[in-house]
């Protein structure tokens, strides 16, 4: 029997835990608090919602003139960059305007004229880098960057390495259980066993992934509370069509980095099966697993790296 | 959700029956049966301002927005440093009358009531004599500049039967009425300490033009740095946050000790540049306080602190010490316990707040437009229509006063400090 220190607490809008099994109860709320003074610097430096953020600020700034930002926050839209090219698009943190465009609409939502001018006026090849000068432009007044389907895995990727660099050699975390951590192997022997859970029967799983120092990220398009209990919060734009995604689709992907998961999933949620295993194909050490709940009960379609055999011939 | 107006007033009505309502701050439900009047001149609120300089004159134009809907009359307007009472006039553009003279003031205008927002040692006599003289009495924090003065110009409030607020605006803000509501409710479970800070990098200086520190000019216009005038940061502002911890505890220190010097702005004033305070309040709860005009990286706070949550009233966030399981990661832990490597179902959000979190907290409130020394003139105004206003809300301003004088004491002493029995209400 293993002894776990275990703590908890709000961060980027939902609920951070971090275990730590068999260390030392003084040990872990050290880590823990070294984790949480990061958290806390990453939220303040990524979220659009606290005036004082570099990119609350970047999103005023960049509209109007080249904004010099520092290096951190360049890398982090490098990435961004990265990551929406190699999905054809998929990954783009610039869509929000198109879901508050349709929030605001009553009733099924049809898209007019300004929906259309509105939505080719957003997407992040119009986000401008200046890697000489660490300088960034939006080509269009109406950009917006939201870093919400980036964020957490950015954090985790944080912690990570302050778990590298301590004594801890097993560690879980979960960042609002839809970008989990899994740190050394499970203190009872072997990988991390991660369930992608079940939306219509909450506590059984679907499809599993092992872990040992790597990640897996949840993107869906709804949520269940902790009753188990469906909450329809369709919050994710399908690139493509610039509308908000109704389909009752779940993806979880599995990399050894926490960030590569994060905006995997996000993008893979309007990808389709082809699209997902080219992406899936260029990675060491990716796979991902899509359940459909369309029908009714759950269609899962896993992607795993095709492995080539080697060429024998002679 | 933004709280406006309209939502402000739904709030406390439905709070209106609410122990904490109640108990600890029943002046809220004077904005759902406000005193009712008409708008002729025989319904009219003839108010009067002693004192237009920094404060004053926010005061002012408080009252000037108050003016068309609570048919309300500046009648006057009184300074005796010239250039404030030659911009008062001008603010008011002849509409009210104009004195040096409070005395005269009272004397040739007739007034309903006053707010008085002039240097500390002044308040008590000029309190005293307008509410003898029948006026109720709107006067800004700290009180008076000694003990006995705070005492006398309670004891002539009980005598005229005159109304005598304190302007500790937090008393009307939206913020804190929702956060006693959530430690009324338990939500950060038993308080354990309270602790406070209010940190600037100022030199503090309102008037540079003054001849510098010791001249009859200085004394007059930064009356803050010298002891004969206020305790400077103790009762300018300290005295605020001393008020929160009392109106949070519903209790009165048991004693404070302290200690305090001026340690870089050593310029020739004679009030403290920083201090450091322990308040002791019944139940073992300790509130620490410290306050420095030589760094600003903390700001400004009161934290409440529970056994299972935080309370931070200045930044409006309140932070749960144990934010619920999910069911995976409860089975995670037992799985672990037992030595048992399971499958555990969490990929997939399974959480949705109903409140913005950030940084590790929720807000207390949603955003709100509401200015609470706006809303404090508003209450001030239906409390003199109606003759009459809450005691208890003078008694925090009371009870603020002598704890601030009595923490003054103990840093100068360096004595732990009780209060004498006749100042003990």
């Amino acid at each position: 029997m293993s002894k776990t220190v275990h703590h908890s607490y709000y961060s980027m809008g939902t609920r951070f835990h971090l275990m730590l099994p068999g260390v030392d109860e003084d040990y872990g709320f050290r880590i823990f608090q070294k984790v949480k003074n990061e958290l806390n610097r990453v939220e303040k430096k990524l979220s659009r919602f606290l005036p004082q953020s570099d990119i609350y600020r970047l999103n005023i700034a960049a509209k109007r003139h080249s904004a010099k930002v520092d290096g951190e926050l360049f890398d982090i839209l490098k990435a961004c960059k990265l990551c929406h090219e190699i999905t054809g698009g998929a990954f783009d943190p610039t869509l929000r305007p198109l879901y508050e465009y349709q929030q605001k609409m009553v009733g099924e939502f049809v898209p007019d004229q300004l929906f259309f001018d509105l939505k080719d006026q957003l997407g992040f090849d119009k986000v401008q880098l200046d890697e000489d000068n660490s300088v960034v432009r939006f080509g269009s007044h109406m950009l917006e960057i939201d870093l919400g389907g980036f964020g957490k895995g950015y954090a985790l990727e944080k912690v990570k390495n302050i778990l590298e660099n301590s004594s801890v050699k097993s560690a879980f975390v979960s960042f609002g259980e839809s970008s989990v951590l899994a740190f050394g192997n499970h203190p009872a022997g072997g990988f991390w066993k991660i369930g992608m859970n079940n939306y219509l029967k909450p506590g059984k799983t679907v499809a599993e992934f092992e872990l040992s120092g790597g990640s897996v990220s949840t993107s869906s398009n709804f949520y269940l509370d902790d009753n188990g209990r469906l909450e329809n919060h369709s919050h994710i734009i399908n690139p493509k069509t610039g509308e908000i995604d109704s389909n009752q689709v779940a993806v979880s992907v599995s990399a050894r980095s926490p960030l590569l998961a994060e905006m995997l999933s996000t993008a893979f949620l309007s990808m389709s099966d082809d699209e997902i295993e080219d992406v899936v194909n260029q990675y060491e050490e990716v796979s991902a697993a899509k359940a459909d709940y369309s029908s009714g009960s759950p269609v899962i379609t896993r992607y795993e790296k095709i492995e080539i055999a080697e060429d024998i011939s002679v | 959700m933004y709280l406006n107006r309209k939502k402000f007033l739904e709030m406390t009505a439905a709070m209106a029956g609410s122990t904490v309502m109640a108990s600890a701050m029943p002046w809220f439900s004077v904005f759902n049966n406000p005193a009712p009047f008409g708008m002729g001149a025989s319904d009219r609120v003839r108010v009067g301002v002693i004192g237009v300089g920094s404060r004053g004159l926010t005061l002012l134009y408080n009252l000037l927005e108050l003016k068309n809907r609570m048919n309300l009359e500046i009648a006057a307007v009184c300074d005796t440093y010239e250039p404030h009472y030659e911009r008062a006039k001008e603010v008011m553009n002849g509409e009210a009358a104009a004195y040096k003279d409070f005395r005269e003031m009272i004397e040739k205008t007739e007034l309903d009531a006053v707010v008085i927002a002039t240097p500390l040692h002044e308040h008590a006599h000029q309190t005293i004599e307008c509410m003898r003289a029948g006026i109720h009495v709107f006067c800004e924090k700290a009180m008076a500049r000694t003990l006995d003065d705070v005492k006398e110009m309670y004891d002539a409030h009980l005598e005229t039967d005159k109304i005598m607020l304190i302007g500790h605006q937090r008393l009307f803000n939206p913020v804190y009425l929702q956060a006693m509501e959530k430690i009324e409710r338990g939500d950060i479970g038993p308080i354990t300490m309270l602790r406070g800070w209010w940190h600037r990098n100022t030199p503090w200086v309102f008037y540079d033009d003054t001849g510098g520190r010791g001249t009859a000019l200085d004394r007059q216009r930064n009356w803050r740095f010298y002891d004969e005038y206020s305790a400077g940061m103790l009762t300018e502002l300290g005295s605020h946050h001393f008020q929160v911890a009392n109106w949070v505890l519903g209790e009165v220190p048991v004693s404070v000790m302290g200690a305090g010097s001026i340690n870089h702005f050593d310029d020739g004033r004679e009030v403290y540049d920083n201090f450091g305070l322990i308040f002791k309040y019944p139940n073992d709860i300790h509130f620490t306080y410290d306050c420095i005009t030589s760094n600003k990286h903390n700001g400004m706070q009161v934290q409440v602190l529970g056994n299972d949550g935080t309370i931070e009233l200045e930044s409006n966030m309140w932070f749960e010490e144990f934010p619920a399981e999910p069911p995976a990661v409860q089975q995670l832990i037992d799985d672990i316990t037992d030595d048992e490597n399971a499958t555990i179902p969490i990929g997939g959000a399974t959480w949705i707040p109903n409140a913005p979190i950030r940084l590790g907290g929720r807000y207390i409130s949603p955003d709100y437009e509401l200015n609470d020394t706006l809303l404090y003139m508003e209450g001030f105004l239906n409390f003199v229509r109606k003759g009459s206003a809450p005691e208890k809300l003078t008694i925090e301003g009371y009870n603020a006063s002598i704890w601030t004088l009595l923490a003054e004491e103990a840093a100068k002493t360096g004595k732990e400090v009780v209060a004498p029995e006749r100042y003990i209400l």
